[in-house]
């Protein structure tokens, strides 16, 4: 039996077989789409993973890499397949200060590695709201970004390194841990390929020094529209902020009536958390401008944080309020589409209107300076009406970002959730080209079958090998597919 | 020439299995092994802005434009795309991005693919395929972007391109320091300068050859470019006085820099560790043979070795530093440009891995695009 086999290689404790324990791994940080597994097994070595990867491929069964499960496109979902849960490999293995670079496994969540270096001066950039359980693995394979990426850059500008086992089980050198290499970007090509491309089990950071100063601004605004044209503003000045969110008034509200209330004005109708860093001197220079900004462009009050726990304080209220939404209904839609930032203010008067004509109510709480949105729509999926609502206000919002010259995805990955939207963005041949490196990867399509890719824009799958799996396995689920049967959070 | 125009030059070579040379502006055309091709696909007259809205700080252009072409267009709105390759302006940003060439800006603003967002070009079948987008930020699909980046052409002749751009800085000056002291004394100040809290646009250490070159004085060099508020840069220039004695020269320094590579035939790219640069510049400035010109970015962690004509010819052109061998895995070497002779001994195929052979099948399955220039 493939339990018992595996058991032999990571030990009976680390594979979970009755359907009761696999409810745990049914759904990720998205609620609302729900696939139970057949098996789950957790490797506890690098040797174990590797050797787990090569019965699975000896074995010819399908499988899904997991980190932490904090994923929000549904991209960690095992259908019937195996999981495999790489969080038992937690080793920072090397820290290199001098050269700021840190080898480490892909179970090591990130707030850890943070900490980890914390006490040299440095830090490891991408910082996903998830940062306290996500794991460097997961925002690999994700290409994770976070608030502070605006100036930064996201998880793909600071990988080096990659030691990756390919759904085949074997085990192969991406990029380079000492230097640069020549030849095709394998590394670039891997990050972010969402579980598709097999899994690494050690990955090499780049490591920042950390900036001399820091300084949080929080601007309020009694319009959303004066605060999009700020952001705009902001991003036109030259100034790159370390950070720039965005946060509407029913998202304010609804983080102040949580646990994580941050001190934000409740009568406001959009917010502004600006964070600015580097040398003292131009920190306080660019603080005064960015102040100016606010102020000549309708903000009624912009408070600078005092110290760090005010800072901290206000970092907290956004990094939860994707958790805070739970207070206004059971299910949550999240979405992640990108739009030139300049679009900014249109698109949010879009989305103002859309919820409008549907009656929902959508929550903003996004990377403006990025043009990275997060329209959210808290509500019940036990109301039929309103679930059809809501997904057609999605649908429209999705639309709207599209047309703007936008991406369906800034940080969150296809997955499963946007799949359907992905031949409104790319054409057949672009599609057909994704599935060709796939290919070159996992040539029967075994590790995280299904996602990202639709399976009927590859024409060699498509008809031909598709066969060779499970039928469900092979075939992508249609677009928005079971908005009927979300789960509670 | 147009997207529609290259695909169906390359599906017509792609019937008849005839190799294709592709070519920008055909200024690095001496740089990747040597291609035997029967045709070459000339992006040159492709050029020109596609979209450009100077708020999205984004821009999207034709691949044949030259980057002196996206220099002047940006800075019409006080922007630049801070992207300097080795050699000059006249390339094309086609050119730049198949090459993932990259200068004395890359330690800050990050290699081409850093700076890239979204790339349409021409598989070997002739297909258009698009990836990436116009956005700053997006992981819809698998990254084909990355891919294409550095591929020199073997995967398709990129059509257009998106890249990211950035305010150009109030303040733009760059600085020489005389590294005329011995070992010690040039190692402790390289070091202290990369451990300050300094944050130059650009810091090269360079070869007396170079200095030469740049009219510089008769030492090694460390050049540094700060760029920012006046504030911010008039901080670091006071930060920078209390380690060295910089002298303030022109920024067209840096032009002259890159173009150091004009009158040489051979470059070699030595990556490692940006601690060991440090520790090592003082002896590798310190070397003066002429006809050889060197210059380290201490905290990329790349040395450039170029060899000129000046050099004297012992029947072993390729300089092989020990710096390279000195340890298994401990750095790696990129040759960028070789008399056509050498190449087959000192560098075989850099895509001969099972993977890579399988993304160059599955691109180019004919094998018509720049046979031969990574190797195989």
């Amino acid at each position: 039996m493939v339990a018992d086999r595996l058991a032999e290689i990571v030990g009976e404790s680390h594979v979970l077989s009755r359907q009761s324990e696999l409810l745990v791994y049914n759904s990720d940080g998205l609620p609302g789409y729900r696939r139970q597994p057949r098996l789950a097994v957790f490797p506890g070595t690098r040797e174990e993973a590797i050797d787990v990867v090569r019965f699975l491929a000896a074995e010819n069964l399908p499988f899904v890499p997991r980190g932490a499960g904090t994923g929000l496109s549904g991209g960690a979902l095992s259908d019937d397949t195996i999981v495999v849960g790489l969080h038992r490999l937690k080793k920072i293995i090397s820290l290199d200060v001098e050269n700021r670079r840190a080898t480490v496994e892909p179970g090591v969540v990130n707030l850890r590695l943070n900490r980890h270096v914390a006490p040299h001066g440095l830090l490891y950039a991408p910082d996903p709201s998830s940062e306290a359980a996500c794991t460097i693995g997961g925002n690999v394979a994700e290409n994770a970004g976070g608030p502070h990426c605006l100036k930064y850059g996201v998880t793909l500008n600071h990988v080096l390194a990659l030691t990756v086992v390919l759904p085949s089980g074997e085990v192969v050198e991406l990029g380079s841990k000492v230097g640069e290499r020549d030849g095709y970007d394998l590394r670039g090509a891997f990050i972010g390929s969402e579980g598709c491309f097999g899994l690494a089990v050690d990955i090499t950071v780049k490591l920042t020094p950390k900036p001399q100063s820091v300084r949080t601004l929080l601007a309020d605004f009694t319009s959303v529209d004066a605060a999009a044209h700020v952001t705009s503003a902001i991003v036109a000045s030259g100034i790159v902020p370390a950070a720039l969110e965005f946060m509407d008034g029913p998202t304010i509200r609804v983080v102040e009536d949580s646990i994580y209330a941050a001190g934000y004005p409740r009568d406001a109708e959009a917010i502004l958390l600006i964070e600015l860093d580097g040398l003292e001197a131009g920190v306080v220079a660019d603080v005064e401008v960015v102040r100016q900004i606010c102020l000549s462009g309708g903000a009624r009050r912009v408070r600078i944080a005092r110290n760090d726990a005010e800072r901290m304080k206000l970092w907290q209220g956004r990094k939860k309020a994707f958790g805070a939404m739970g207070r206004l209904a059971p299910h949550l839609i999240v979405q992640d589409a990108v739009i030139p930032r300049t679009k900014l203010p249109e698109i949010l008067a879009t989305i103002h209107a859309i919820s409008e004509k549907y009656s929902v109510v959508v929550c903003n709480v996004f990377h403006a300076g990025d043009g990275n949105l997060h329209p959210n729509i808290a509500y019940s999926a036990d109301d039929p009406a309103e679930s059809e609502r809501v997904h057609k206000a999605m649908r429209e919002i999705m639309k709207a970002c599209i047309d703007a010259g936008g991406s369906i995805t800034g940080e969150h990955g296809v997955g499963l959730d946007k799949m359907g939207y992905m031949e409104s963005i790319f054409s057949e041949t672009s599609l057909n080209a994704m599935c060709e490196l796939r290919g070159v990867f996992d040539p029967l399509h075994r590790s995280n079958p299904g996602k990202v890719v639709p399976v009927h824009s590859c024409k060699e799958w498509h008809g031909t090998r598709a066969s060779r799996i499970p039928a469900r396995e092979a075939e992508a689920p249609p677009l928005e597919a079971e908005p009927s049967h979300p789960v509670a959070r | 020439m147009t997207t529609e125009t290259v695909a169906a030059t390359v599906r017509e070579s792609a019937a008849t299995a005839t190799p294709l040379r592709i070519a920008g502006r055909g200024t690095w055309l001496d740089a990747g092994r040597p291609v035997s091709a029967g045709r070459t696909v000339s992006l040159a007259d492709d050029r020109g802005v596609v979209s450009y809205v100077p708020g999205d700080l984004t821009l999207t252009v034709r691949a044949g434009t030259p980057l002196s072409e996206i220099s002047s267009v940006t800075a019409e709105h006080n922007q630049w795309l801070p992207l300097d390759p080795y050699g000059s302006d006249d390339g094309t940003i086609g050119a730049t991005m198949a090459t993932a060439s990259a200068g004395p800006l890359a330690s800050s603003f990050g290699l081409p693919r850093d700076l890239l967002l979204g790339v349409e070009f021409v598989n070997g079948r002739g297909e258009v395929i698009r990836a990436g987008g116009r956005v700053v930020k997006n992981v819809a699909g698998f990254d084909l972007s990355r891919l294409v980046t550095g591929s020199w052409g073997t995967l398709g002749v990129i059509t257009e391109v998106t890249v990211r751009l950035y305010a150009k800085p109030q303040a733009d000056r760059t600085f020489v320091i005389e590294l005329g002291g011995s070992e010690r004394e040039v190692g402790a100040i390289v070091r202290a300068i990369l451990n300050a809290p300094l944050t130059p646009f650009a810091f090269q250490l360079a070869s007396r050859s170079i200095s030469r070159a740049l009219g510089v004085g008769e030492n090694p060099v460390a050049l540094l470019r700060f760029g920012g508020s006046d504030t911010v840069v008039n901080a670091q220039v006071s930060g920078l006085g209390q380690l060295a004695r910089p002298r303030e020269v022109e920024n067209e320094v840096w032009t002259s820099l890159r173009a150091v590579d004009a009158g040489t035939h051979t470059a070699v790219r030595v990556s490692s560790l940006p601690q060991r640069f440090a520790a090592a510049s003082a002896r590798i400035l310190g070397d003066d043979v002429p006809g050889i010109y060197t210059s380290i970015d201490p905290r990329r962690g790349v040395m450039r070795i170029l060899v000129g004509s000046a050099a004297s010819d012992d029947g072993d052109a390729t300089p092989a530093p020990e710096f390279a061998t000195d340890g298994e895995g401990s750095s790696s070497v990129v040759f960028e440009k070789l008399p056509a002779d050498l190449w087959s001994s000192v560098s075989p195929s850099v895509v001969a891995d099972p993977l890579s052979q399988g993304i160059r099948k599955a691109y180019d399955p004919h094998h018509i695009l720049n046979p031969g220039i990574l190797g195989s």
